[in-house]
């Protein structure tokens, strides 16, 4: 069971070393082939990718179902200086032989001589300190800490509260309308029709029955006050002329109102 | 195909029973960068998508109050592509736990002597724009962001003038009807877009 749970987290863990990778791959030939047209938020994007995919992989390693990964061992067989194509296929060419000079750098756990020793050095330097002065350190430099973060945060808020300021408007709720009604009823899209004609109105509500009342009222009123251009459209096409005569005076409340509300009618 | 029905009822049954849920704003020009720019990295990863359409606004007038309307929309920049015909159903608002505008809906692809079938059968084009712009999808959601254009002269698709300085934003998913839980989604997608754009159900009947 222990091997099979093994089993599982290596494949995760590969899957995740692979969208990494595929990810500094892309990243990389950004940065070398793009770099003239490389914008500063697709470089903030492409780190945002990278640290994601790191998070995920340190989160798939603490996993509690994975196992300790530092109890298993890992002994080489087999070395032998000939090339080894399989190993070349999976390493993708960087690795040709698995031999007694490349195992000691792709296996080891520990690190190089050099800088354990000055991992050591460090460590004695660090007992040296007595916890009086080793305190007064801590504490100087988490005040130097806030205070920079206090600097940071304050810029980011100047500069953010500059920035609303600057692109204060993204949008604007009468255009929205406008552009709703258009595609909704063809609202000052038709050239053909005189303005605020009823018929285009009325013309994009399938089964209105009961909220139409009000717009075939409308559409009374420039059929009154326009006559002559009115007339022969109506008579190419099949339209009843439904004389609501009882509808105008609503209509053409209506038809003023909205004809000062929006900007863009014709 | 089936000529479309005359009645004001629903089309049901089967599987053609769709639902439009749809939220729709708008954004201005100058901002339209900074929206397709988020819009990319929100979105499912795919090539950028941009469209160029012809939508022609249909009419048949029966013994009813309003008229029946069919859409017809046509590809001007890709060839080979069917026409689509739409037929779209009353906007119902709904309750505040509904997020999104839902209507019924009809979609078909056809040939491309739609406009004289649907002639044939006594309809009349009522009005007709051009819309360009760009699609994004993310799951079942679609984001369309485009500009309408108004045809200056009835037919002629090359002489147009821009109808406003904004693009219409439009989210919407087409599910079969009563799957009013995705609205949860367009909703969560929509907060994602503010400041830059508030998307809203807006009902056109406010708007007539």
């Amino acid at each position: 069971r222990e091997e099979k749970q093994l089993e599982l987290t290596l494949e995760a863990l590969i899957s995740q070393v692979a969208d990494l990778k595929n990810s500094l791959v892309s990243f990389i030939y950004k940065l070398e082939n793009e770099y003239d047209r490389l914008t500063w938020p697709s470089v903030l994007d492409s780190f945002a990718l990278l640290s994601g995919q790191l998070n995920t992989l340190n989160k798939v390693l603490k996993h509690e179902k994975t196992p300790l990964l530092r109890n298993q061992v890992i002994i080489p067989l087999v070395l032998s200086p000939d090339r080894d194509e399989e190993i070349m296929r999976q390493t993708e060419g960087r690795v040709p032989v698995f031999s007694h000079e490349v195992v000691p750098d792709h296996l080891r756990t520990k690190p190089d001589p050099e800088v354990e020793e000055q991992e050591k050095q460090l460590i004695t330097d660090a007992a040296r300190i007595s916890p009086d002065a080793a305190q007064k350190q801590i504490q100087s430099l988490n005040k130097m800490c806030s205070n920079l973060l206090e600097k940071i945060s304050k810029e980011e808020r100047e500069s953010e509260s500059g920035g609303l300021r600057q692109n204060k408007q993204t949008f604007n709720p009468a255009d929205t309308n406008a552009l709703v009604a258009a595609v909704a009823f063809g609202k000052g899209l038709s050239n053909r029709r005189p303005p605020g004609s009823g018929a285009s109105v009325q013309s994009g509500q399938p089964g209105a029955g009961a909220i139409i009342a009000g717009a075939s009222g409308m559409q009374q009123v420039p059929m009154t006050g326009a006559p002559a251009q009115q007339q022969p459209m109506l008579a190419g096409v099949q339209m009843a002329p439904a004389g609501q005569p009882g509808k105008m005076p609503s209509g053409i409340k209506t038809n003023i109102k909205s004809a000062s509300m929006h900007p863009y009618q014709r | 195909m089936e000529a479309p029905p005359v009645t004001m009822m629903p089309v049901t049954g089967g599987t053609i029973n769709m639902m439009e849920y749809l939220l729709q704003g708008s954004v201005l020009d100058q901002s339209l960068e900074s929206l397709l720019h988020r819009l990319r990295g929100l979105c499912d990863n795919m090539e950028p998508e941009t469209f160029l359409d012809h939508e022609m606004v249909f009419l048949l007038k029966g013994q009813q109050a309003s008229p029946f309307v069919l859409r017809a929309r046509r590809s001007m920049d890709k060839s080979g592509m069917p026409w689509h015909l739409r037929y779209l159903g009353q906007p119902e608002i709904g309750d505040k736990n509904r997020h999104a505008l839902v209507r019924n809906c009809v979609d078909i692809a056809t040939s491309d002597n739609l406009t004289d079938f649907l002639v044939e059968m006594g309809f009349r084009m009522d009005h007709e724009f051009v819309a360009k712009g760009h699609v994004f999808r993310k799951g079942i959601m679609k984001i369309m962001v485009y500009k309408i254009f108004r045809i200056l002269m009835p037919g002629n698709t090359e002489s147009i003038e821009p109808l406003s300085l904004s693009y219409l934003v439009e989210l919407n998913v087409v599910a079969p009807a009563g799957q009013d839980i995705v609205s949860d989604d367009m909703r969560n997608f929509a907060e994602q877009l503010k400041p830059l754009v508030h998307l809203e159900k807006i009902d056109p009947k406010r708007l007539m």
